[in-house]
């Protein structure tokens, strides 16, 4: 028992010790879809500056707005424009929420590969998403249920597709949600009548892109704006940013950062 | 005669139901260990992960790991042990007594995500801890505290009255007769059951997604209020986020791997001591 005394006592001590040493640390929370930029710029960046920490989270673009609004996170990730509804939050609580574009992203429409259907019109998607067409023969392809998948509403994935695909009518409520773009495309790889949307970092060759209103989804497309499906992706901080975040912003926008950002499938922006 | 056959029958029965328990068990470990011991090296288990989590190792979620478990250990042992001895050596048997009794019981059954919500309520945001491994800590702390209770409480009922009984007749206050004569025979119990809520610790995941976890972070946490990589949510990152899965996938079998390791050697500590306590014992 003295042992046992003694022994939880060092452990307190060794506990006690580790309180307080302040090193540099940027927090980033928000959209997984913006995730594999900061997790790939975060690695490098602190390549370059060991004594800053970073910590990477997700939990989807409404959670990262929130966050900045909270003042719980140094930046908040976005695929999507902060809403009124957030700004007029922000305000309430003193918050000032700044933008800053760091990628541009095209959101790919993407099927099973056995499916014989590689294009779509807009009209299509949203009339499938919205339950108008639900067998692959209304869309030109060889017949079969369409599994239709969406992401939750937390997601600026969807808000985006929501936005630009559907002109904000409803999905229809039996959608199969997901909660992440890895998740869609995993499910959709996986279930041949199905349909799902994901970042354009996600187009594996498990899963096929169809053209969109006979524009294939790829980089060129979407930075030229010929794609439709296409969106600027955000990091937000409160306020203009300052000090180590500045420092790590300019460095995602950079020409390195933004080459880390195309190989991890998005489109730069010079 | 037919009773020794249905005997016979029976008896198969049983053992039929506990193969098929091991097989269960078995093909658990087979899976895990077939597709995850590829990753293990030295360099996965020292190392931070590296190229957007397709190459590297697992450390800071190892070290994440331990974290948590040591702080929740820290915070819930003392309290655990103190209401344990209070219930049973000290308690008068009333009905206050049983109605604590059974919320500590109904507390064992509480999902632990609803821990996790609770953690991020209290710890996260009312007592302003932040995301970090404080909250993560006392959240698992308090999840697994009800299970520290009942173990400790079982193996101070396991103590013979007459030990209590010889300690009191030679004079000796309650208080020296539970340092002297009752928890020292009581400790293997004990500390097998708080060494079994490590294991529990060690695995979960819910509690800790809002109260201690980050997905991604390099190096060593430097105090109580830093967030942590931990292995179960690495696992859960790995699976869902980032843009590689098949690499990702593969690093996520092998912090699987990892994980089952650690929780199946901790088990195997327990019953280590749960032996010798026998042996000593019998």
């Amino acid at each position: 028992m003295k042992n046992i005394g003694k022994l939880l006592l060092a452990i307190t001590l060794i506990a006690g010790l580790m309180i307080p040493a302040f090193a540099e640390s940027i927090t980033i929370k928000g959209s997984t879809t913006v995730y594999p930029i900061a997790q790939a710029t975060a690695e490098k960046f602190m390549d370059m500056y060991p004594e800053v920490r970073i910590s990477v989270q997700g939990g989807g673009s409404g959670f990262g707005i929130a966050a900045i609004i909270d003042g719980t996170t140094d930046i908040g990730d976005a695929s999507r424009p902060i809403k009124d509804k957030e700004i007029k939050k922000a305000l309430n609580k003193g918050a000032d929420p700044k933008a800053h574009v760091v990628a541009l992203d095209g959101i790919a429409v993407v099927v099973n590969p056995s499916n014989s259907v590689s294009a779509l019109t807009k009209q299509q998607i949203k009339d499938i998403y919205t339950g108008k067409i639900s067998n692959w023969s209304g869309a030109g392809g060889s017949g079969g249920q369409i599994v239709v998948i969406s992401r939750d509403s937390s997601s600026g994935t969807f808000e985006t597709f929501n936005k630009l695909a559907l002109d904000k009518e409803k999905v229809r409520p039996d959608a199969l949600l997901q909660a992440s773009n890895q998740a869609v495309a995993t499910t959709v790889a996986k279930t041949p009548g199905a349909i799902g949307y994901v970042g354009l970092g996600y187009l594996t060759s498990k899963v096929k892109g169809v053209d969109v209103n006979g524009v294939e989804p790829t980089k060129d497309t979407v930075r030229s704006g010929e794609y439709p499906l296409a969106r600027p992706l955000f990091m937000y901080t409160n306020g203009p940013a300052k000090g180590v975040v500045k420092k790590y912003l300019d460095f995602v926008t950079s020409s390195e950062g933004q080459r880390l950002a195309e190989k991890e499938g998005y489109v730069g922006l010079k | 005669m037919r009773k020794i056959v249905s005997q016979r029958i029976g008896f198969s029965f049983l053992f039929l139901l506990l193969l098929i328990t091991l097989l269960f068990l078995g093909t658990i470990i087979y899976f895990i260990a077939a597709k995850g011991v590829g990753a293990i090296s030295w360099q996965f288990l020292t190392q931070s992960p590296k190229n957007a989590m397709t190459s590297g190792g697992v450390a800071p979620a190892i070290v994440g790991t331990f974290y948590l478990v040591l702080g929740a250990i820290v915070f819930s042992f003392p309290l655990g042990l103190a209401s344990a001895i209070y219930l049973c050596e000290y308690s008068p048997k009333s009905y206050i007594i049983n109605i604590i009794r059974i919320s500590i019981n109904n507390l064992a059954g509480v999902p632990s995500v609803v821990f996790g919500l609770f953690g991020l309520a209290v710890f996260v945001k009312f007592f302003g801890f932040g995301v970090s491994i404080l909250s993560g800590a006392l959240t698992l702390g308090i999840m697994v505290l009800p299970q520290i209770i009942s173990a400790s409480q079982e193996a101070l009922l396991a103590v013979p009255q007459s030990y209590r009984e010889a300690s009191f007749a030679l004079g000796a206050t309650p208080w020296k007769t539970i340092k002297k004569a009752v928890i020292p025979p009581a400790l293997p119990g004990i500390l097998t059951g708080v060494i079994l809520s490590v294991g529990r610790v060690a695995g979960e995941t819910a509690p800790i997604i809002f109260t201690a976890a980050t997905l991604y972070k390099r190096g060593y946490p430097n105090s109580i209020f830093s967030e942590v990589m931990a292995l179960p949510y690495h696992i859960y990152g790995l699976m869902t986020e980032g843009t590689h899965p098949v690499q990702q996938k593969e690093i996520a079998y092998g912090c699987a791997f990892v994980l089952l390791i650690l929780v199946l050697s901790v088990s195997f500590l327990a019953i280590v001591i749960r032996q010798r306590q026998r042996r000593k014992n019998g």
